[in-house]
């Protein structure tokens, strides 16, 4: 078995937020994770198309707009793991026949692109003030040649390592909703990386309350 | 559960937490005791014996058991027998249809209007400022309005004419506004004499005797979502000696 | 998703304040809404506040074939992407006019005022040459999206850098960033674009039309210009009669603004630059000002996982082990290879029909006789176990009633069930397997 991670301790580049900084959508917000910066807007619940529309449920449509150029299969498959995720986390039932847009808009990459996306998603939805059952973030686990294993890997890491795994993780039971990897790992190495998520997701929760709390801070 | 929930009355919550009932081994079995009824109001969701967070905002408490959590969303979600102000967008047939911000139009009989009859239709066009209340409104239906109370009155209600200005602000601080003894209320009453009628939907139709006057209202409002009560009283009170 | 309707009250409003020379803001009718130029973190990414709207631009380059009738010069391309985060009334991948109209104009101020020296762009002649894109993402729509377009473009354009490139014989080497400092495109002057909107029929101008005044005006008048007070472009649209006087006016005024902008950008260049030189950090991260009760940021921490290496293997070993048994290949004709058996065919002939409808069971049981038959015949390492497995995949075609049919038959049977697989099928495969043994 290789060893991994033997120092006992990874790092988060610093991360940063702004909520409802845009005027026009019902919700948004920017997350940064050290220069990968993404921001979301929401709108809805609104009037949906009659082609989209679902008689149970609100619709929900995540668009990814890269930086440069048109979407491609990239942004495509991302969009289709937000999309997953948030579907899970949203009581989408209580809104039948009305659209839920969200916009995300890739600022900056420099690794850890989806974790990203999925942490400004989900900043924007409680600004949007959406019913949500849980809430949900994104990390990302590199594991380099050497067997390590790197959270919040930046651009550079993630082009030297062997595999990338990004996690949606939900804040009740702190249980897996999404996946998406990309190169060879052993089921250990898997396991590992869930359980450094796992622990990384709980930092990233307690920032999503200080930041609401923050946020609410005028009008206790 | 109640003691939970109360203890926690004025932090800010998130979606996904939750407050479980209490056990039920502690209840006497010779004293009867009364259950006790716990009211939800938005943002709580009850699920089994849990209960469910799934807005993220301050948890507020109202006498004897009504929880609420008080967010600042900007998009109106209708709820039966609140006030709107909404804009006519189409007439059609015996209804007009309505925005009001919400995801669906929403319907208004041209009968619903005090004193309106089949004969003696009310004068509305398209594009005019109606204050009415929802008579129907949940997540399966089309949202109705009406434009008259129980009785048949008018009560304020109807169409919103004679000028004035139409702006948008934040759900939280229309409930601000609307609250008994409403501090902002109080505060704006000392500046200028005006018309001021506040939608739930976070539309608000101001109109007082100048241009001037409706715009510094509009801008005072709006800026008061982001200000806490000291800053605003201070604002308000710059605002009195530069005009006056 | 429609965008909320104008009603009659604010139309009527918004007029009669004009007339008062009032604006919903509080500016005046020259003002200018507060302007904010904040960079990326890569160079050419450029971020512009216009009071609430908001847009990015970035700059990209590419090395192309050139245009066959220009061989020596390069190729401008310039794209405004109206996202759908910026207004409800903008829908992904449609044209919509105003988005034509937005990047017709942002060409003809960028492109055909011939402001970038597009021949120091040539690597190679007819062979090779750097093709610049300029994105303009509008983020947030509130109004006089053209100027604020147009500044970011133009300070991205400036702010850029492009590779370096040398040419030794056929070979065009392009350098990183670390080999050789990137160069900045040659810029000649800044044209910058100043919109008017008119009002009741070009009486009353206001100067960067918000969103409501945009919904409200007549007409629309936008100049582009640089510092030297050369017109770059000027279009007109909504169709008002503009006097001569009316024109002369607005470039006047036009002039004074775009002495204004430009000074800000080169501030704003000037800035960065010197905050690049520093070493410190700059981007999009830095712009969050930590202020606002909105924002808040949090220093790189550290994750305790310590035990994180004794929960993986606690999971591995307490998860159950996947079952070793792949199924064998089966070869039905030369030339085919399969793995298990699959769901049957039903596109048989009428009398085929007819008999699995009368004893679909039995059918059922033959098939997989034959089958087995077959297996026996090709791959003799076929078990019991695996059979069952196949069964199952059969199973499923057969309706409800007939499931419960087997079950009640043959309630004794669970001490036969295979280990590791879903309760259902267990009786299912049992009572399969001890049918076929009873035949």
């Amino acid at each position: 078995m290789m060893e991994v991670c033997g120092s006992g301790i990874v790092n988060l580049r610093e991360f940063g937020c702004e909520q409802s900084l845009l005027s026009r959508p019902d919700g948004s917000a920017s997350f940064i994770q050290g220069d990968t910066s993404v921001l979301a807007g929401v709108y809805g619940p609104a009037e949906v198309k009659v082609s989209k529309e679902i008689y149970d449920r609100a619709t929900l449509e995540v668009l990814i707009q890269p930086k440069v150029g048109l979407p491609g299969v990239k942004e495509r498959s991302q969009e289709q793991s937000v999309r997953e995720t948030c579907e899970a986390s949203l009581l989408l039932s209580l809104h039948p026949r009305s659209s839920l847009t969200l916009v995300l808009q890739v600022l900056h990459d420099d690794g850890s692109l989806l974790s990203c996306c999925l942490n400004a998603a989900c900043m924007a939805l409680m600004d949007a003030g959406l019913p949500m059952s849980c809430l949900f973030c994104g990390v990302t686990c590199a594991i380099d040649t050497a067997g390590q294993i790197i959270t919040d890997p930046t651009a550079t890491q993630e082009k030297e390592s062997r595999a990338l795994m990004t996690f949606a993780i939900d804040s009740t039971e702190h249980r897996v909703m999404m996946s998406s990897t990309k190169g060879s790992f052993s089921v250990h190495e898997l396991q590992q990386c869930i359980a450094v998520s796992q622990k990384a997701s709980e930092k990233i929760f307690q920032f999503y309350r200080d930041s609401v709390r923050r946020r609410y801070s005028k009008t206790l | 559960m109640v003691s939970g929930l109360k203890e926690k009355v004025g932090e800010v919550l998130l979606p996904g937490d939750e407050f479980c009932f209490e056990a039920e081994d502690t209840i006497s079995l010779t004293e009867q005791v009364k259950p006790e009824k716990v009211v939800c109001g938005p943002g709580l969701r009850r699920s089994g014996d849990r209960l469910l967070v799934c807005k993220s905002g301050v948890l507020r408490h109202k006498q004897p058991n009504t929880f609420w959590i008080d967010s600042q969303q900007r998009r109106y979600v209708p709820v039966k027998g609140e006030s709107v102000v909404g804009i006519v967008t189409a007439k059609s047939g015996d209804v007009f249809k309505v925005d009001f911000g919400g995801s669906e139009q929403a319907s208004l009989s041209y009968l619903a209007f005090e004193g309106a009859t089949k004969r003696n239709r009310p004068n509305v066009q398209v594009g005019d400022l109606v204050f009415a209340q929802f008579l129907i409104a949940n997540k399966d239906m089309e949202p109705e309005l009406v434009c008259i109370d129980g009785s048949g009155r008018a009560n304020g209600m109807g169409v919103l004419a004679g000028g004035g200005l139409l702006f948008r602000v934040s759900l939280g601080l229309v409930r601000r506004l609307l609250a008994p003894h409403s501090k902002i209320e109080s505060d704006l009453k000392q500046l200028f004499p005006c018309e001021l009628v506040v939608g739930m939907n976070g539309r608000v139709w101001v109109h007082s005797c100048s241009v001037q006057q409706t715009l510094i209202i509009a801008n005072l409002l709006q800026s008061c979502d982001t200000m806490t009560a000291a800053q605003r009283r201070e604002l308000f009170r710059r605002v009195q000696q530069g005009v006056l | 998703m429609k965008d909320t309707p104008l009603s009659n009250c604010e139309r009527d409003f918004l007029l009669k304040a004009i007339e008062e020379k009032k604006r919903l803001d509080g500016r005046q009718t020259y003002d200018y809404r507060k302007l904010k130029i904040t960079f990326g973190t890569d160079y050419g990414c450029c971020f512009v506040d216009l009071g609430k709207t908001r847009v990015m631009a970035q700059v990209s380059c590419e090395l192309v074939a050139p245009k066959e009738n220009r061989p020596n010069e390069g190729i401008m391309f310039f794209n405004i992407e109206l996202s759908p985060m910026a207004s409800p009334a903008f829908e992904q991948s449609r044209q919509s006019e105003l988005s034509v109209k937005l990047n017709r104009q942002l060409e003809r101020c960028l492109r055909n005022s011939k402001c970038i020296d597009t021949e120091s762009l040539c690597v190679a002649s007819g062979e090779k040459v750097w093709q610049i894109r300029t994105d303009v993402h509008v983020l947030n729509h509130d109004g006089n999206l053209m100027d604020a377009a147009s500044i970011a473009a133009i300070t991205a354009l400036r702010h850029f850098r492009r590779p370096d490139v040398s040419i030794q014989g056929d070979e065009v080497t392009v350098y990183s960033p670390e080999e050789r400092d990137p160069i900045p495109l040659s810029i000649y002057h800044m044209p910058i674009t100043v919109s008017f909107s008119f009002f009741q029929q070009g009486t009353y101008l206001l100067v960067d039309p918000s969103e409501q005044e945009e919904r409200v005006m007549d007409g629309l008048l936008i100049i582009a210009m640089n510092k030297h007070r050369e017109i770059c472009s000027i279009q007109s649209s909504g169709g008002i009669m503009l006097l001569k006087e009316q024109v002369m006016r607005c470039s006047k005024i036009a002039s004074v603004k775009v002495s204004e902008i430009t000074d800000l950008i080169e501030k704003a260049l000037e800035n960065d630059k010197t905050a690049r030189k520093a070493g410190g950090r700059c981007g999009y991260a830095e712009s969050i000002t930590q202020e606002r009760i909105t924002a808040l940021k949090m220093d790189e921490t550290p994750v305790e996982v310590t035990d994180v290496k004794e929960t993986a293997s606690d999971i591995i070993q307490k998860a159950e082990p996947s079952p070793h048994k792949v199924p064998s290949l089966v070869v039905p004709v030369p030339g085919v290879g399969q793995v298990g058996q699959g769901l049957k065919n039903t596109w048989g002939l009428e009398e085929e029909d007819d008999d699995d409808e009368e004893e679909e069971e039995e059918e059922d049981t033959n098939d997989n006789g034959s089958a087995e038959q077959e297996e026996d015949l090709t791959v003799m390492e076929e078990e019991p176990h695996k059979t069952g497995e196949s069964r199952e995949a059969n199973v499923v075609e057969l309706s409800d009633s007939e499931e419960e049919e087997v079950i009640i038959l043959h309630p004794e049977t669970p001490d036969r069930t295979p280990k590791n697989t879903g309760s259902t099928s267990h009786q299912k495969g049992a009572a399969k397997s001890k049918k076929r043994q009873k035949k």
